[in-house]
């Protein structure tokens, strides 16, 4: 069976409506939550995911809503921190991994923090029994792809084209796939532009697929009331788990 | 054979960073991992002619014939007197497109070109690095895509329009701030997604690795040619050497070559905007270590690692980060760091062109201001060494509103 990871962006349009999305996400099969920490500047980002972390901000979001409701996320689904790096540096990774530890979130996801840079904090995160998790991407050549996966866990976050969050590109990542699977045993998921549209496409050769802006896109829809975007989404997510796995 | 000996190629200093681009804990590379491979093979580009002779012949080529290098040295004799020390200015406002940031758009366009890029972008704050890069393009016959944030598309109206005289496009940014911070996100975006056409001209030293090094090369030249010619006028090193900083690039640029001299003081001078206690850019006298814009640096940052607005009545100085070697050489006390508010550097600007007949940019300003906030035994019988980084054509719309008849007569 191939994996759905589901992208969320804390906070928006208020901390309870992410805790009701995820539970809802749960029951539809969605197997794991990439629970999204707003930042200012959000470069890896296309306008959709950026709008929602701006706005999140906006309503007056702070890390520790993040600590905080991951308690109740958390031991329910198995979940992700996903950010950018500067909040964890500046607030300490110590204090995101012992608060990590005490929800039970499993491990952090960091776009802005690639293989060479995380070498000093990848085993402190490891040895506190977290994952970070390694990303590749199609400009990848082979033996930065093996020296990247030799040390992977959980799941490599396989970036489906060059370019931001939520575009509308594609690229033939069947070489890359093979590169991956040739050094590594770790699941593939692929990201970036995954939607009910693109997922059957895109599950190809991979283990799972991780998806984003085809939900934040909703979440940020004004003429929608709260418990229909939790409707909409979850049936989106539910559509893309079945047609991952036809 | 060509005579070599007045080209100017860079050399390795100590405070060069390591292979990761790392200047102490600063620097390196915080991006996406789709530019991972991107910045490794322009590392490794760069390294290939950063210190080659035929390289720097061509870039030498277009600095004297297209620029107007060397840039001259002016012994600035009424405010000398006024001051009762020596000032020089490095008179980086004459160059073409009226600031320092010519100097890299070349070097960096020339490189682009053997590299079989088609396309550069930049974002740019002031405009004059969007000018710059937008020149240069049209003289390689390259692409180009200027972004830069709504909020100074509106100050810089006259820079928006010389970029796209010269044939640019220029995107108005409205995410976040919209300013220059907001401008380089959507930059490093446009970059991530065009990586393999496209070739990314920064602005200053600053972004991540091999930019902060590779741009504070390129601009040595400006002190390299500074410390020569005063050399040969006073037979001296300068005691202080002074310049604004908004990432930090013509300050690196006049520093460097001083960097080892022991007895003369390197001064940058950040902007202090309405002050310390409320809005301003001032990433090391009140920001912290963090990353963005894929460096470590200090920034402007609150309690959470959110990136704060700066303030600056220059757009040119109007950022909450530095570069990384900036950061670098405060911990190490390598370098003296203060700040100018907007007032003071409005101050200067009418105070530099009514003594001297020279019209400064507002960043530039900044610089000169320092003069007057200095001691007076700091200052008495020195010989002073200030970057006169740009010119101030492109503040004029801004200055003759914030400045009235009364302000200007101030003598
Ligand atoms: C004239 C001038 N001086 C200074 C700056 C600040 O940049 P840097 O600190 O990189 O020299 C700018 C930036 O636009 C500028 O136009």
């Amino acid at each position: 069976m191939k994996k759905l990871v589901a992208y969320i962006t804390t906070g928006y349009p208020s901390l309870d409506f992410t805790v009701d999305m995820i539970l809802s996400l749960k029951e539809v099969g969605v197997d794991t939550i990439e629970l999204g920490i707003p930042f200012s500047d959000p470069v890896a980002d296309g306008p959709i995911i950026e709008k929602a972390n701006l706005k999140a901000l906006q309503s007056g979001f702070k890390i520790q809503n993040l600590f905080d409701i991951s308690k109740e996320i958390a031991p329910q689904i198995d979940t992700l921190w996903m950010g950018y790096f500067n909040p964890f540096y500046h607030i300490g990774l110590d204090k995101f991994i012992s608060e990590a530890k005490k929800s039970k979130v499993n491990g952090f996801i960091i776009p802005d923090l690639p293989f060479e840079e995380a070498q000093p904090y990848k085993s402190i995160i490891e040895n506190e029994g977290l994952n970070l998790i390694d990303f590749i991407a199609p400009t990848d050549s082979r033996e930065r792809i093996k020296k990247i996966v030799s040390s992977s866990n959980k799941f490599i976050y396989l970036v489906a084209y060059a370019g931001i969050t939520g575009a509308k590109h594609s690229e033939d990542l069947m070489p890359i796939i093979k590169s991956i699977k040739e050094f590594t045993n770790t699941p593939v998921y692929v990201g970036f532009g995954v939607n009910q549209a693109t997922a059957k496409e895109k599950a190809k050769g991979v283990d799972g697929v991780i998806v984003g802006s085809a939900f934040i896109k909703i979440l940020l829809d004004e003429r929608l009331t709260n418990s229909q975007k939790i409707d909409k989404i979850s049936s989106i997510a539910k559509e893309i788990k079945e047609k991952i796995n036809e | 054979m060509k005579d070599y000996k007045d080209i100017y190629i860079p050399k390795a200093t100590p405070h060069d960073p390591d292979s990761n681009g790392h200047f102490g804990i600063f620097g390196g590379r915080f991006v996406p991992e789709t530019l991972m491979p991107i910045l490794e093979q322009l590392r490794v580009d760069y390294e290939k002619v950063r210190f080659d002779r035929e390289f720097w012949s061509e870039v030498d080529y277009y600095y004297k014939n297209f620029v107007g290098r060397p840039s001259p040295l002016y012994y600035a004799q009424n405010i000398s007197k006024e001051l009762n020390a020596k000032i020089y200015l490095k008179r980086e406002d004459l160059n073409h497109t009226g600031a320092h940031k010519i100097n890299h758009t070349v070097a960096q366009a020339i490189l682009a070109k053997r590299l079989g890029k088609k396309r550069v972008i930049a974002e740019t704050g002031a405009g004059q690095h969007g000018v710059a890069t937008a020149t240069v393009a049209a003289l390689f016959g390259l692409e180009c895509e200027i972004f830069m944030g709504a909020k100074d598309v509106a100050r810089q109206e006259l820079n928006v329009f010389r970029m796209k005289l010269l044939g640019a496009k220029v995107h108005s940014v409205e995410s976040g701030s919209k300013t220059l911070k907001d401008a380089m996100n959507d930059a490093i975006r446009h970059w991530v997604t065009n990586a393999r056409d496209t070739y990314y001209i920064i602005g200053t030293v600053a972004g991540p690795h091999p930019y902060p090094m590779m741009i504070r090369d390129i601009q040595s030249i400006i002190g390299w040619e500074a410390k020569s010619q005063l050399k040969s006028i006073e037979g001296v090193l300068p005691d202080k050497v002074i310049a604004c900083i908004g990432g930090g690039s013509n300050a690196l640029g006049i520093f460097n070559h001083f960097l080892e001299d022991d007895s003369v003081e390197c001064i940058g001078v950040e902007a202090g905007g309405l002050g310390l206690d409320s809005k301003h850019g001032c990433s090391l006298a009140k920001g912290s270590p963090g990353i963005l814009h894929g460096q470590l640096s200090y920034l402007l940052q609150d309690e959470d690692g959110q990136i704060l607005e700066a303030h600056s009545i220059s757009a040119g100085l109007d950022y909450p980060g530095i570069g990384p070697e900036h950061a670098y050489l405060k911990d190490k006390n390598i370098v003296t760091y203060d700040y100018i508010t907007d007032e003071q550097a409005l101050d200067a600007f009418v105070w530099l062109s009514q003594k001297e007949g020279i019209i400064p940019a507002f960043e530039s300003s900044h610089a000169i201001a320092y003069l007057k906030k200095m001691r007076r035994e700091d200052i008495e019988g020195k010989v002073i060494l200030i970057n006169l980084s740009g010119r101030g054509d492109k503040d004029m719309i801004q200055a003759k509103d914030i400045l009235t008849d009364v302000t200007i007569k101030q003598k």
